[in-house]
C-alpha cells in the first residue's frame, strides 16, 4: 500500500462520518456505523501492517544490494547501505515499512545510476547486469505487495454500483 | 492536462496540518448561481428545473438541468464545473471549450457549446455549459452486457473519429492556443509528469523514477503535430441507436503526437481489461482502421513508447490521489483506494517499457 496504516483507517472513519451516518436515518444502520467507527478508532490504536510481507520486502532489497555491490566492484556507485539491515525478526512494522521506503530510494539512485552515462561507460557489462538485477529485484518486490492486494473494485468504485460489488 | 493540470513547480512543499479541504462546491449553492447567472445573461427570468449532479469524478463535476425560459420553453442542458478541490485544480475550462469550438460541425461530433466562463461568474468557479446529448455512455472498467456485433460498430466508429480527429489542421482552429512547450511539447509534458511524480509522498517508486527518466531521453519525434484528446478511451462517449453522437471530456486536450491517443484507447483497464480495443477489435486490426481513417502512418515503435508513457501517466494520477489523501488529508476514500493499484500498474509500466526500448 500507499497510504500509511494509520491515515487510512481515519480516512474510513471519517468517510463513514461524513458521507454515511448524515445519509441515513435509519437507527439500526446508523448503529451498525457507529459500531464500525468503534472498531475501527480500536484498530488504529491495537494494529498495523502485517510484517511479514515487509520483512520479505527487506529481505530481497538487502539481496539486491549484496548483489550490486559485488557487480559493482571497483565503480563509483552511489551509497551501498550494510546488509542484513534488520536484525531483529520483531520488529515493528513502521519501522520494517520505514526501511523498506528508504531502501527503494537507495535502489532507485543506484538504478539512475547503473543506466546511465558514468556506469555505461566505466564498465557497461557491469552497468547492464547491474540494471537488469535491479529491475528484477524491484519487480519481485511489487510481486509481493501484489500478494497483499484485493481484486480490483474500480467498477463499483467509479460507479457506485452496489449490485455489481454482490455478485 | 499537461498544460492546466499539474502544478508544474516539482518543489517540494511542507507537509500542510492534517486538517480536511472544505466540501467547497455545494450543489444547492451551484444551482442557485447558475439560475443567477443565466437570468443575468438571458436578459430574462429562467427557471432550473430537474437539476442534478450527474457524476461523482474526482475531476470535473457533471450537472444535468432543464432550463425553462419565461416562454416556458425548456432546454435540455450540461453544465460541467472545475472544482477548487479537484484532483488537478486550479482548472482552466479553455481547452474544453476550444475543444468544442474547434469541433463544432467537423466529423467528430461534440456537444454543442452554450457558455462558458473562465472566472467563474456567479459560481464562483471555472464551468462551461453545453447541450444534453441524448446517449448512453458505454463503462470501461467491466465487460459489457452489449454483443460482440454492437461493440464492434461502435469500435470501428471509435476509430473513425480519432482518424477525423488527427485530421484537423490544429493551426487554424482556437485549439492552436493550446500549443505549449514549443517545438518538443511532448517531452515537457513528460518533464511536468515527472516534476508531479517527485513531489513528497508516501512512497517512492524506483522504477517510476527510472522510467520517467528514460521516457523524457527517449521520447520520439511525433509524425505530425495533431490534436490530441488526452483521454480517448471506452466511457467517454456517448452513443445512441449503434451511433457515436458525442466524444466527451475534452479537459485534456493538447497537441501533440497522435500515438498517444491510440495507446490510451488501447490500455486494458478501458477495454474491461482485454487487449482488443472494446473486448472486440484485435490489435493489429485497430492499427490498420486507424491509419486508413487518420492517413498517418503509425509506428511500432512510437506506439509501444506511448503505451508504456500511458501506463506512466495513470500511476502519476494514482500518486496524484494517494497525494490527495496522505499528504493534503482530502477525505474520499476512493483516492486512497487507488493506491493499492500502484503495484501492478508499476509492474506492467516495467514491461511496457522493456518492449518499448
Amino acid at each position: 500500500m500507499s497510504a500509511s496504516f494509520e491515515r487510512l483507517i481515519e480516512g474510513i472513519i471519517d468517510a463513514l462520518q461524513t458521507h454515511i451516518v448524515p445519509n441515513n436515518g435509519d437507527d439500526f444502520v446508523r448503529g451498525q456505523v457507529f459500531s464500525a467507527i468503534y472498531a475501527l478508532n480500536g484498530l488504529k490504536l491495537a494494529a498495523d501492517w502485517k510484517p511479514g510481507p515487509l520483512l520479505d520486502q527487506v529481505r530481497l532489497q538487502d539481496d539486491a544490494f549484496a548483489a550490486v555491490r559485488q557487480q559493482a566492484n571497483g565503480m563509483d556507485h552511489p551509497p551501498i547501505p550494510a546488509t542484513p539491515r534488520i536484525a531483529r525478526e520483531n520488529a515493528e512494522a513502521a519501522q520494517i515499512e520505514a526501511l523498506r521506503d528508504d531502501g527503494d530510494r537507495l535502489l532507485g539512485q543506484l538504478l539512475l545510476w547503473a543506466s546511465g552515462e558514468g556506469a555505461r561507460t566505466a564498465d557497461p557489462d557491469a552497468a547492464n547486469e547491474i540494471e537488469r538485477l535491479l529491475r528484477r529485484a524491484i519487480c519481485d518486490q511489487l510481486k509481493i505487495e501484489l500478494a497483499t492486494t484485493p481484486k480490483s473494485m474500480l467498477q463499483q468504485i467509479a460507479g457506485g454500483d452496489g449490485d455489481a460489488a454482490r455478485g | 492536462m499537461q498544460d492546466t493540470a499539474i502544478r508544474s513547480d516539482g518543489l517540494p512543499r511542507p507537509v500542510p496540518a492534517p486538517v480536511r479541504r472544505p466540501d467547497v462546491v455545494n450543489d444547492d449553492a451551484v444551482r442557485g448561481a447558475l439560475a443567477r447567472y443565466l437570468a443575468r445573461t438571458s436578459g430574462g427570468g429562467v427557471e432550473i428545473i430537474s437539476f442534478s449532479r450527474k457524476s461523482s469524478g474526482f475531476s470535473w463535476i457533471t450537472y444535468g438541468f432543464i432550463a425553462r425560459s419565461a416562454d416556458r420553453s425548456d432546454r435540455k442542458l450540461i453544465l460541467r464545473v472545475g472544482p477548487p478541490n479537484g484532483l488537478f485544480a486550479p482548472y482552466s475550462v479553455l481547452p474544453q471549450v476550444h475543444a468544442l469550438q474547434s469541433l463544432a460541425g467537423s466529423n467528430v461530433p461534440v456537444p454543442a457549446l452554450v457558455s462558458f466562463e473562465q472566472d467563474g461568474a456567479e459560481i464562483g468557479f471555472p464551468f462551461f455549459i453545453c447541450v444534453h446529448v441524448e446517449g448512453d455512455v458505454p463503462a470501461p472498467w467491466a465487460a459489457s452486457q452489449l454483443g460482440e456485433d454492437h461493440r464492434r460498430v461502435i469500435a470501428l466508429q471509435f476509430l473513425n473519429i480519432l482518424g477525423e480527429l488527427h485530421r484537423i489542421d490544429a493551426r487554424t482552429t482556437p485549439l492552436a492556443s493550446l500549443q505549449g512547450g514549443g517545438e518538443r511539447a511532448e517531452v515537457s509534458a513528460i518533464a511536468a509528469w515527472r516534476a508531479s511524480l517527485a513531489r513528497p509522498t508516501a512512497r517512492y517508486y524506483p522504477l517510476l523514477d527510472w522510467g520517467g527518466r528514460w521516457l523524457q531521453e527517449n521520447c520520439p519525434q511525433p509524425p505530425r503535430r495533431t490534436i490530441v484528446h488526452g483521454d480517448y478511451r471506452i466511457g467517454n462517449f456517448i452513443e445512441h441507436d449503434k451511433n457515436i453522437v458525442a466524444i466527451l471530456d475534452w479537459e485534456l486536450t493538447h497537441l501533440g503526437d497522435p500515438h498517444e491517443d491510440l495507446a490510451w484507447a488501447l490500455m486494458p483497464t478501458f477495454n474491461a481489461r482485454s487487449k482488443k480495443l472494446y473486448g472486440v477489435v484485435e490489435r493489429a486490426e485497430v492499427i490498420e482502421l486507424y491509419q486508413r481513417a487518420s492517413g498517418i502512418p503509425v509506428s511500432a515503435k512510437s506506439l509501444a513508447f506511448y503505451e508504456a508513457y500511458a501506463l506512466y501517466q495513470a500511476a502519476a494520477i494514482q500518486m496524484c490521489a494517494v497525494r490527495a489523501f496522505e499528504v493534503d488529508r482530502f477525505n474520499d476514500m476512493r483516492m486512497a483506494v487507488m493506491a493499492s493499484q500502484m503495484p501492478s500498474i508499476v509492474r506492467a509500466f516495467e514491461r511496457a517499457l522493456e518492449a518499448a526500448a
